[in-house]
């Protein structure tokens, strides 16, 4: 007997990608195999990329975001930010992994993406930390990964704008559920940040004076102000998170060119070409994926799935296991988006029928698929900082195992207890 | 011609490709902005703008990974390459490049097929052929081809690099 299309697709892009092809184009290839064996018409794969691209309105945040990151980092924007998260935490041993988490936090209000984040703001970190060898290379990019997991969990997240829409959800809400887990995961991750950086003796920051706060802040204000500006605009409902990308990236430029004067053209140049280098591998990647999905989609593989775990006859919380448990073990496989867009829309009727909150399980399942992009071997993020750092990727995986296992703990805290996520929307006029 | 005047037209050409990815980049930035500026404080919604920038981001990703993505910056997984000999490594590329490359030769017709279809349709603001904008995934597959040829025919020659691509002007 022959081997299915499928059988066969998957092969490939699991050989190819260990073969060391990049995981984009070894998707573009299993795709290829898959429309070949299945006699289909191979132009189906450009016609998916091309047309997801073109598409994907959403999906813009990416490259503005990037490139916002990029531009804050040419001027002295984020150097005035880190100096004050440097102020805040810095004077604790391993400070840096405190500054990297703390950065995170205030960064997430302004972006959607954890991949843009990482990319972003996580090369500057990254080379914050690796500078001089302060900091083993791994572990700055295993510390910078698992931070910038929290990004999306705290607004603005596209993934959840990606969940509202397939569940028909409110996105105020279920932005307003992730706050608390968000938080709840940063004091989780600082936790081990401090345990490593005893056991491993990681440097502390020079402490910084009392006096001298109320400069640094002021240093720090535009930036600050940035978080403001966007969630502003977003909960007044005048933006929307992708025009807010574009705002923050012009925000950045007016301040970095006009009010502090200290970038040149073609320092905003290189800061551009950087960011589109960087939006274009990561664009080949998505793009890939949206080639994948297809095959995805057509084989019904979502389907097989639940008919192998065996769904039916469940209580509430052993539906809510099982889903965490097959979405961790798929985010080992599979990038979130594709799972958000077409794994997760099995689960909502069943999850309402069970009758779960569906921004309780929004916020679980977005959790979930953001620790899917550090779990090993496929983990998207886990890619793009090993990349940033020039770190090998199994060094990193070996640092990022601790910051995993509280985040898996974090996320079995706000599956069984639903008022963690559910009290902020509540308290704040949410009926459900 | 030499090595070293092949090496500075390569260069020069990578040049030209990066000045391309940046003008695409802050077009997708700028048709936002006014998108932004237009709808917000104009009370004048354009809808051309978000053609222009999904279209501009759209030739941002395929043009910037066919001639301004280098190797080192490809997402790609590593484990397995890290721990192999230099000689098992040339297997690799050699085994990937080949696989990739005569999968992407094989689909093209289909390819050029279906590109050259969408002449039927204009994107509906900008009134452009579709079939002109969708030309960047030939493109886009051609340099592939090349890129991962070239790859292959250094693994199995043991040549390890070639001047035009170190040569190219990269600043950062």
């Amino acid at each position: 007997m022959p081997p299915d299309p499928f059988t066969l697709c998957l092969g490939t892009i699991i050989v190819l990608a260990l073969l060391g092809l990049p995981v984009g184009y070894g998707m573009i290839a299993g795709s290829l195999v898959y429309l070949l064996a299945a006699g289909q018409d191979p132009s189906i794969a450009a016609e998916q990329l091309l047309q997801g691209l073109r598409g994907s309105y959403i999906l813009l945040a990416i490259p503005l975001f990037i490139m916002s990151a990029e531009l804050m980092n040419v001027g002295s924007l984020t150097n005035r930010l880190l100096g004050f998260c440097n102020a805040l935490v810095g004077r604790f041993r391993g400070g840096l992994g405190h500054v990297n988490v703390v950065q995170s936090v205030i960064f997430a209000g302004m972006s959607g993406s954890a991949i843009a984040d990482a990319a972003g703001v996580g090369r500057l970190i990254i080379g914050m930390m690796t500078r001089d060898g302060r900091y083993p290379a791994s572990y700055a990019a295993a510390i910078t990964a698992a931070s910038a997991v929290i990004g999306p969990i705290i607004p603005p997240s596209i993934p959840m704008v990606l969940f509202a829409v397939v569940a028909d959800a409110s996105i105020g809400y279920l932005f307003l559920g992730g706050a608390v887990p968000g938080l709840l995961m940063a004091v989780a991750l600082m936790g081990v940040n401090s345990l490593r950086a005893r056991q491993r003796g990681f440097p502390v920051e020079e402490r910084t004076p009392l006096r001298a706060f109320p400069g640094i802040v002021a240093r720090a204000l535009p930036p600050l102000l940035m978080p403001v500006i966007l969630l502003g605009g977003i909960y007044g409902g005048a933006t929307t998170p992708t025009e807010a990308a574009a705002v923050a990236a012009a925000y950045a430029l007016l301040v970095s060119a006009v009010v502090y004067r200290d970038v040149s053209l073609g320092n905003v140049y290189r800061a551009v070409l950087a960011s589109a280098r960087a939006s274009a591998s990561i664009g080949v990647l998505v793009g890939g994926a949206m080639v994948f999905n297809y095959v995805i989609t057509v084989e019904q593989v979502p389907r097989q799935i639940l008919a192998l775990v065996g769904a039916d006859g469940l209580s509430a919380t052993s539906f809510l296991l099982m889903v965490n448990v097959v979405l961790l073990v798929l985010g080992c496989l599979l990038e979130g988006i594709t799972i958000l867009l077409v794994i997760v829309p099995i689960f909502v009727p069943m999850a309402g029928a069970l009758g779960i909150d569906m921004v309780h399980f929004g916020v679980i399942v977005v959790v979930n698929l953001m620790i899917g992009l550090i779990t090993p071997p496929y983990g998207l993020l886990l890619f793009v900082v090993a990349n940033i750092s020039r770190a090998p990727l199994l060094s990193v995986i070996r640092d990022l195992l601790p910051f995993l296992a509280v985040m898996i703990g974090a996320l079995a805290f706000i599956t069984f207890v639903p008022e963690a996520v559910l009290w902020l929307p509540r308290a704040l006029g949410y009926g459900g | 011609m030499n090595a070293g005047r092949l090496a500075s037209i390569g260069g020069w050409l990578r040049r030209r490709a990066e000045n391309v990815a940046v003008a695409l980049l802050a077009t997708v930035f700028v048709a936002f902005l006014l998108q932004v500026v237009f709808r917000y404080l104009l009370n004048l919604p354009l809808g051309w703008t978000l053609e222009v920038s999904t279209l501009a981001w759209m030739w941002l990703v395929l043009w910037g990974a066919a001639f301004i993505v280098r190797p080192a910056d490809d997402i790609s997984f590593d484990i397995l390459c890290n721990v192999a000999s230099p000689r098992m490594r040339r297997v690799f590329d050699i085994v990937s490049g080949t696989a990739l490359v005569l999968l992407l030769l094989v689909t093209l017709p289909a390819v050029v097929d279906y590109v050259t279809f969408m002449k039927i349709e204009r994107a509906s603001y900008i009134g452009v052929r579709l079939d002109v904008l969708f030309s960047v995934y030939v493109i886009f597959v051609a340099a592939l081809v090349v890129r991962f040829s070239i790859r292959v025919w250094r693994a199995a020659s043991g040549t390890t690099h070639v001047p035009a691509v170190e040569a190219s002007g990269q600043t950062d």
